[in-house]
């Protein structure tokens, strides 16, 4: 049984549906990639699995027991976390504060300042600002505290939409590393990204989105194939 | 308040509304004479509705401070009519500036004037208020009504403060009353499928892509603004020419809300939703004031104890909200297939 | 000359606790809750018609009543009106709030009720050759009270993390595990009590209550919140405040014209408006969120 469990979801915004048919699975300490062009709905895919938006029709399940239609809230507490687009921190709190509202979504309260200590250790960056408005760090530190805000509720899955964003190449490949770490240590990862060659390579398994369908799967191998990777992201000779 | 509403010229868009209203006036207003009077009172009401719509429903920004061209408006058309010498002696008016008494004129010269002057006076703080949106927009035309209401409410060189002007002639034919409605119905449906009124709509739809379009939001609320502040003046007139008397008080939150439920209530985004809003909270309101009078409706008695009449319109506008937050048209302008499946 | 800045001060006070309500519901779910002042007035009716308990069981008892209606009113009405636009929960609101009225007026009757509550706090004292009102000292140890323990609550407490970061981001703070039907369900208890306390200070200075008690502290309230920039609790406190010494400082200054005063302080709102559209406290950047 795996750890997480789409299928055949259908997601959208009201009458407009964007997700018309996505399914995959993901194993404890493995890896997905997903990737797709602007606005096919990569985002709307994480955000409903996560629960901010509700699911029209398939199935969710999360260590076999249906989350499909959960409050976000709920889900969290189930053991699945978001790092959302943009990171979404909060600029006017603290980042100490950012991190303590990672920790209503634990479900058991006790270890709680372990978990922080785990995060200082996991991002020493984060210690060393620890009282400064979260506004104030720069991109790679403020999505570092995004990834350690959703981990600090210990996760079983932890979905990232687009890590990457508008960081500089060395940040990007640090920010990986630490991705690497977590996943070692058992957390089941989908990564939403922009770079395909980068969550290609970085993946157990990469699934390309087109027209709201999972249009191909690819492995690690097709990353340094660059043909193969164009053919499955921009579609061409359809 | 998502809805598209109207694009391109429809007759039965137009003529629908005019034929429904112009058959509920004729039938309802000759029952009897109280009758005759509240459906005289729901044809200003419905003016002040349209004027709403022009505005609020078409941008989607909340107006508080319709109230104050319905105020003006009743004001100068009451005062432009009154008789000389009640304003000249009237106890109310004891304070009042000599020069205001001799002014005069007909009732409809008067109405007209009235109109107009609301239409300056909104197209005047439009010019400023129009650069707002969302809640401080709502605050500041709240504001507006606000200054308007404490300013005639004492002040007694320019009206009667806080007291009644009497004696305001009256307009006892209800067609004329009606005459106007229809006329300012198609005035309000042509501004709402003109290329102007396409684009305020958009705006409602979408403020962050309006400037992207090239379109200049500030200019296009500011001609809805006065536009509406016409129709909301001329609302005041013809109410002052039915109550037969100005009060300052009539046009303050009771007003204000009644009649913004009214458009809600009926869908802000569609002409026809101002209608139905207006027909359907007044005779809700009718019906069961004649129950708590014990009146008979169709020959049944249903009595309701004095006062629960209140209650009633308030919790049937929340069940309606709850139910329908786009109100009952939905955003749809009257057209017969859609009558019929309701 | 002291007595009316005290007064100033004190409606200032008064006014602010008012804001803090409306703000603290603005916050977690967009609404303007215009059915505050219903609050106030149901505190208000519960004030004066339980003077013959002990002031402090009253105090409680108005508490637990006011924060009660205020449950209902999220869980029956507002509840079901989550994700719709805000001009249509005004809109709501304003229809709830008749509805109270009339329930008031129905429960109550429409001639007011009147008791003196907490005889030995209105009255003068003698101080260094001055004399003060009671009430008006006492409005501003109150108010310095609750302001104080609303900052910790919001500041220090993990409940007041979540309401800040709710206020922010709804949906950010939700992912994270915020629980949303029990982070609305306090501010709708915290604005009740709130609603308590400044019937409380209203009913010394004013015994009589009457179905739309509420009604004209809350508008004023409002424009507080509009001016002092609604998207933040600390903006809609110095907001409220402002009215508060503003609309004081007019009744102080206009003398016999003090009629108007009402006009200059809307006057005064409608400048501040255009200049800062978001609010005195607004950042200026910030995209409209209403
Ligand atoms: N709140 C919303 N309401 C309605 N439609 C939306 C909303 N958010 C996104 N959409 C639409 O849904 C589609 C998918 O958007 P989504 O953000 O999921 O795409 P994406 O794949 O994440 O794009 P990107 O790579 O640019 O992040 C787009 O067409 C977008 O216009
Ligand atoms: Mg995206």
């Amino acid at each position: 049984m795996a750890l997480l469990e789409i299928s055949n979801l259908v997601a959208g915004y009201g009458k407009v549906q964007v997700i018309s048919d996505v399914s995959f699975s993901l194993e404890p300490g493995k890896s997905i990639g997903i990737v797709g062009p602007n606005g096919v709905g990569k985002s709307t895919l994480l955000l409903t699995i996560a629960g901010a938006i509700s699911p029209n029709a398939g199935s969710i399940k999360l260590d076999g027991t249906s989350i499909f239609g959960m409050r976000p809230e709920d889900i969290v507490r189930r053991g699945l976390s978001l790092v959302p687009e943009g990171r979404q921190i909060f600029s006017g709190l603290s980042v100490k504060e950012n991190l303590s509202l990672g920790l209503t979504g634990r479900r058991d309260k006790k270890g709680s300042h372990e978990a922080v200590e785990r995060m200082h250790e996991l991002f020493p960056v984060l210690s060393t600002h620890e009282h400064h408005q979260a506004g104030m760090l720069s991109g790679g530190q403020q999505q570092q505290l995004a990834i350690a805000r959703a981990l600090i509720s210990e996760p079983k899955v932890l979905l990232l939409d687009e890590p990457s964003l508008g960081l500089a190449p060395t940040v990007i490949a640090d920010v990986f590393e630490r991705l690497r770490e977590i996943i070692h240590m058992g957390t089941a990862v989908v990564i939403v990204e922009q770079r395909a060659n980068l969550v290609t390579s970085f993946a157990d398994e990469t699934i390309v989105i087109r027209d709201g369908k999972v249009q191909s799967r690819l492995t690690p191998a097709d990353a340094t194939n660059t043909d193969s990777l164009n053919r499955s992201y921009f579609g061409a000779g359809d | 308040m998502r809805h598209g509403g109207v694009t391109k010229f429809s007759f039965q868009n137009l003529f629908g509304p005019i034929i429904i209203i112009s058959a509920l006036t004729f039938f309802v207003g000759r029952t009897s004479a109280s009758l005759q009077l509240i459906t005289q009172f729901t044809l200003c009401y419905f003016m002040m509705v349209l004027a709403l719509q022009v505005f609020v429903g078409n941008s989607g920004v909340l107006s508080f401070g319709h109230g104050s061209f319905a105020l003006i408006g009743s004001y100068i058309s009451g005062m432009l009519t009154a008789p000389i010498n009640i304003k000249g002696h009237a106890l109310a008016m004891n304070q009042l500036w000599q020069a205001l008494v001799p002014l005069h004129t007909n009732i409809y010269l008067a109405l007209l004037i009235s109109a107009i002057i609301s239409a300056f006076f909104a197209a005047l703080t439009g010019s400023l208020l129009m650069r707002l949106s969302g809640l401080s927009a709502g605050i500041a035309t709240f504001a507006l009504l606000g200054v308007t209401y404490n300013v005639f409410f004492n002040n007694k060189r320019i009206g009667p403060g806080s007291q009644a002007l009497p004696a305001v002639p009256t307009i006892s034919n209800t067609y004329i009353l009606l005459l106007l409605a229809a006329l300012a119905i198609v005035v309000v449906y042509l501004f709402n499928i003109s290329s102007l009124g396409r684009t305020l709509i958009a705006t409602r739809e979408d403020a962050m892509a309006a400037p992207a379009l090239g379109i200049n939001i500030y200019r296009v609320r500011l001609i809805a603004f006065t536009l509406s502040g016409f129709l909301a003046g001329l609302s005041g007139g013809m109410y002052v020419h039915v109550a037969g008397t100005f009060q300052v008080q009539d046009y303050y939150l009771e007003f204000t809300f009644l009649t913004l439920s009214m458009l809600i209530i009926g869908g802000s985004a569609s002409l026809w939703g101002a209608l139905l809003g207006t027909i359907v909270i007044s005779t809700i309101g009718q019906l069961l004031l004649m129950m708590e009078q014990d009146l008979p409706i169709f020959g049944i008695h249903a009595h309701i104890p004095e006062g629960s009449r209140a209650v009633i319109i308030a919790v049937a506008f929340v069940a309606v909200l709850l139910w329908r937050s786009s109100g009952i048209a939905n955003g749809k302008e009257f057209s017969i297939p859609t009558f019929w499946r309701k | 000359m002291i007595q009316s800045i005290l007064d100033a001060i004190s409606l200032g006070g008064l006014y602010s606790l008012a804001a803090l309500g409306l703000g603290l519901v603005f916050g977690v779910m967009r609404l303007v809750n215009f059915a505050h002042g219903e609050l106030i007035t149901i505190a208000a009716y519960t004030l004066v018609l339980t003077t013959q308990f002990p002031l402090l069981l009253s105090l409680v008892l108005t508490i637990f009543v006011t924060a009660l209606v205020a449950l209902i009113m999220e869980f029956a009405i507002y509840r079901r009106l989550r994700g719709v636009s805000p001009a249509i929960m005004l809109v709501a609101s304003f229809g709830l709030s008749t509805v109270l009225q009339r329930v008031y007026e129905f429960t109550f009757g429409a001639l007011p009720k009147s008791a003196v509550v907490a005889p030995s706090l209105s009255g003068v004292v003698k101080f260094a050759g001055l004399s003060i009102t009671i009430s008006s000292v006492l409005t501003i140890i109150l108010a310095v009270v609750i302001l104080l323990a609303m900052g910790y609550l919001v500041e220090r407490t993990s409940l007041g993390l979540q309401l800040r970061a709710a206020s922010a981001d709804f949906r950010t703070a939700r992912l994270l595990g915020v629980r949303s039907n029990r982070l609305i369900t306090a501010a709708f208890v915290l604005s009740g009590v709130l609603a308590s306390f400044v019937a409380f200070i209203l009913v010394i200075q004013n015994p009589v209550v009457n179905p739309y008690y509420g009604l004209n502290i809350t508008i004023l309230a409002l424009v507080g919140i509009v001016i002092g920039g609604i998207s933040s609790l600390r903006g809609a406190a110095l907001g409220g405040f402002i009215v508060g010494v503003i609309l004081s400082g007019l009744n102080t200054l206009l003398g016999n014209g003090r009629v108007y005063s009402y006009t200059w302080l809307f006057i005064t709102v409608l400048i501040i408006l255009l200049v800062r559209p978001g609010g005195l406290l607004s950042k200026g950047s910030e995209l409209e969120r209403v």
